[in-house]
């Protein structure tokens, strides 16, 4: 059901919103949001709609939001140069793939439905447990190629437990067959996650208390 | 079906019971809830009348370049303690959408504002 760009093949109208980051620095958007979109903190990082800061690409990646709320929260990508297909694409998935509040299950989970609508034969490389801003995490690498459309795809995932839930960080990068992976789009979706702070409670956190306060 | 399977935790705090309808004949049925691991029942329904009766497929236009009705439609619906239904809602399910108005179901039966 996961189609369009290519991080997860997203189903309905998935809007790309082009804001570069002189627009992110000189705090626009060309959404009509109450809230702005993106609002830089002087420190290198931006809020976004009040909910998250962190640190964005720079210059030449797009940001993108899920209009319909659906299959992630943002993300950013990036067309480079070389024969389709050559981008990557990040983003902040609060309702990644499966259902177990377990890591080493949701992961196994995770992986079977993972770019599976691109036919791309994914290869999990290495899995390690670690503390993403002293969460719990996951970190899956996967490598995969498709020998008919002649493409390939390199991923890097981190599930991290926050209370209750799961939640993911996904990098995808997309290359020709006969082109190189490169690091540098890895690196700024590093410091994307190590950057991510939650500005305020999220939906589950502000719905868990209204569940308590009815003695649910 | 995978979204709700993973709100399952709070849709039963919430006294809510999820079941999925589908067109498809049991045993493709089983087969999708393994591969999804579901937890809730899948119902099979392949005449379909109950995709009929709570509006899910089309009998109107547009049908299909065949002449035949558009069999693909995808409802939420939400049928309160009374047996009266009360959301209805196309295309992907939104979870959280969801979950605010079964909380609001919840309240409204226990007298809470």
């Amino acid at each position: 059901m996961k189609t369009g760009i290519r991080v997860k093949r997203i189903p309905g109208i998935l809007v790309a919103i082009g804001l570069t980051l002189g627009l992110l620095s000189a705090c626009a958007t060309t959404a009509p949001e109450k809230v702005p979109t993106v609002v830089p903190t002087g420190q290198g990082t931006v809020v976004f709609l009040e909910k998250y800061e962190f640190k964005p690409p720079p210059q030449g990646w797009i940001m993108m939001k899920n209009l319909e709320g659906g299959d992630f929260e943002l993300g950013f990508m990036r067309f480079e140069k070389g024969d389709f297909p050559s981008q990557t694409t990040f983003i902040y998935d609060d309702q990644p793939y499966g259902s177990s509040q377990d890591l080493e299950k949701r992961s196994d989970y995770y992986c079977t439905k993972f770019l599976f609508n691109s036919g791309i034969d994914l290869e999990i490389k290495k899995r390690e447990r670690l503390t993403i801003n002293g969460r719990e995490a996951l970190a899956i690498y996967m490598e995969g190629q498709n020998q008919i459309t002649k493409e390939k795809a390199k991923s890097k995932v981190y599930l991290v437990k926050k209370g209750s839930r799961i939640i993911s960080f996904v990098c995808t990068q997309w290359r020709p067959l006969s082109a190189s992976f490169s690091q540098e789009p890895f690196d700024h979706f590093e410091a994307f996650v190590r950057s991510f702070k939650f500005v305020k409670k999220d939906f589950y956190e502000s719905f868990e208390e209204e569940l308590k306060k009815i003695g649910l | 079906m995978e979204a709700h399977n993973r709100e399952l935790y709070l849709y039963e705090r919430l006294n809510a019971r999820v079941v999925g309808v589908s067109m498809d004949d049991p045993i493709t049925n089983k087969h999708f809830a393994e591969s999804l691991d579901l937890h809730f029942p899948l119902l099979s329904n392949p005449l379909p009348w109950m995709g009929l009766r709570y509006g899910a497929y089309s009998h109107k236009p547009p049908f299909l370049p065949d002449g035949s009705p558009m069999w693909f439609g995808r409802r939420t619906v939400i049928i309160d303690k009374n047996g009266i239904v009360r959301y209805i809602k196309d295309g992907s399910p939104d979870v959280k959408e969801i979950l605010s108005f079964l909380l609001t179901l919840e309240k409204e039966f226990r007298g809470i504002k």
